[in-house]
């Protein structure tokens, strides 16, 4: 189960780095973003996995709580993400009212 | 020669870090599962009920042991809305009138009031089931969401004023950090819970675990006006959209 | 408790979602893919005996990162000059 959870999250890293370097539209970009910090949370709060754990609520149902540590950065992270989502979001509105297309390819306003 | 070119040749040493990135990840981070926990977490759990009072150990974590953590976000989220509040001010920037029909305006009435209860059982039980501050703010948030999609952002101004909004987030920022210096001037410590003198009552109840509670409903405030405000501001129809790329871009 | 095919029938899903993501033509498809990927996500971690976090997940995911992103998608369209009886539209 733990072994899974890690494959999977590397896999949907690797997943979003790839789209992040090949793809032109900008909205590809930000997904990109949205999947790479949801394959990093889905490997921190498999870190904190203990088998045959129960959740860390009291009173305990079980003898053996997982760790509540890593649960916490997690909540902390997944606000956060979806915050800078949205500032990137901003950003991509205000670049097609000032350029008029959202391709990468055409947005050089700063190349010589 | 731009980088998202479409000839294989080009796109192969891509390829290949993003791999040897994931081959790497998977030697290195993969540790083998310990069977206990370690000792940080394991006085967490066990210590949750007699100092701090509250059942739910990871918003103990965050609201009593960890407690600057949270202002920290808060404070994130609170500079992300400034941001993007700023980008769509102006008075080129208009909000829209036009709604959804007269079905879904009536069913949304309905909706209403239970998603609102929904989301103040979640904020005020924070410390007993699993919820919080953070989770009830964006559930109210959502309500004012559904309001923008069904009946116009015009009306949902008018109901419910951005300038309230504003003034409900930077009270309930400021009523945080005033119950973390009321811990400083009890002799205990920034955001400190029941070494400061704040009452602890029995673990299970409503009234108990000290500030956690407050805590709740003033993050919940917070981030429920912030997001709200957010994407009230993200709304907004550009008036006359007469700008074009700039020159420079096609000279390349 | 949950059989081992499940669990891995539930990761194949978690990751043909997110390529769904990454590979759909129409950015329409791409952002319903991106909220599917969040509520499996969601799952996991209920299975992951963490309920806090699903519940963020859940709720972050599907009632603001899609509808922000809906916003911005129908922002950034061009729209086709209409006659002028029209009234002013509406940007969703």
């Amino acid at each position: 189960m733990i072994l899974l959870s890690y494959g999977t999250a590397i896999v949907l890293f690797v997943i979003g780095l790839c789209t992040l370097l090949f793809r032109r539209n900008l909205f590809k970009i930000v997904i990109a973003l949205s999947l790479m910090e949801g394959g990093v949370l889905l490997l921190i709060t498999s870190m904190g996995y203990i088998p045959g754990g129960v959740p860390p609520l009291l009173p305990l149902l079980g003898e053996q709580a997982v760790n509540p540590l890593p649960q916490s950065f997690t909540l902390t992270a997944i606000v956060i993400g979806a915050s800078d989502i949205a500032l990137a979001l901003a950003y991509i509105i205000k670049i097609y009212h000032h350029y008029g297309t959202v391709d990468v390819d055409k947005i050089r306003g700063l190349r010589g | 020669m731009t980088f998202t070119s479409s000839r294989l040749i080009h796109r192969i040493p891509a390829l290949l870090l993003s791999l040897g990135i994931g081959f790497f990840l998977w030697r290195g981070l993969v540790l083998p599962s310990f069977p206990h926990l370690g000792s940080t977490a394991a006085h967490y759990v066990t210590h949750t009920a007699s100092e701090t009072g509250a059942s739910n150990v990871v918003a103990a974590i965050l609201f009593d042991y960890r407690a600057f953590d949270s202002l920290g976000e808060a404070t994130v989220i609170y500079t992300t809305v400034c941001g993007v509040a700023l980008l769509f001010a102006g008075r080129r920037y208009r909000s829209s009138r036009r709604g959804l029909s007269f079905v879904v305006k009536r069913g949304m009435a309905l909706m209403v009031p239970f998603i609102l209860l929904y989301a103040s059982t979640i904020v005020l039980m924070g410390h007993l089931t699993p919820g919080g501050g953070f989770q009830g703010g964006v559930i109210l948030a959502t309500i004012t969401v559904l309001f923008c999609i069904v009946y116009g952002s015009r009306f949902e101004a008018a109901q419910i004023n951005p300038n309230k909004k504003e003034m409900a987030e930077s009270f309930a920022g400021l009523f945080f950090v005033g119950l973390g210096l009321v811990g400083l001037l009890g002799g205990a410590g920034f955001l400190a819970n029941l070494r400061a003198g704040f009452p602890g009552g029995t673990p299970g109840e409503l009234l108990s675990a000290g500030t956690i509670p407050f805590l709740n409903i003033a993050v919940g405030l917070k981030v429920g006006a912030s997001l709200s405000t957010l994407f009230y501001s993200m709304i907004k129809i550009l008036e006359a959209p007469s700008e074009g790329p700039p020159p420079e871009v096609f000279s390349s | 408790m949950m059989s081992l095919p499940f669990l891995i029938f539930l990761h194949l899903f978690l990751v043909l979602a997110a390529l769904a993501a990454s590979e759909a033509r129409d950015m329409l498809s791409a952002v319903i893919a991106l909220s599917v990927f969040g509520i499996l996500l969601a799952i996991v971690f209920a299975l992951l005996q963490a309920p806090d976090v699903a519940l963020t997940q859940a709720v972050v995911n599907s009632g603001l990162v899609t509808s922000l992103f809906l916003v911005a998608y129908s922002q950034t369209r061009k729209r086709p000059p209409r006659g002028p009886s029209r009234k002013d539209e509406d940007s969703l």
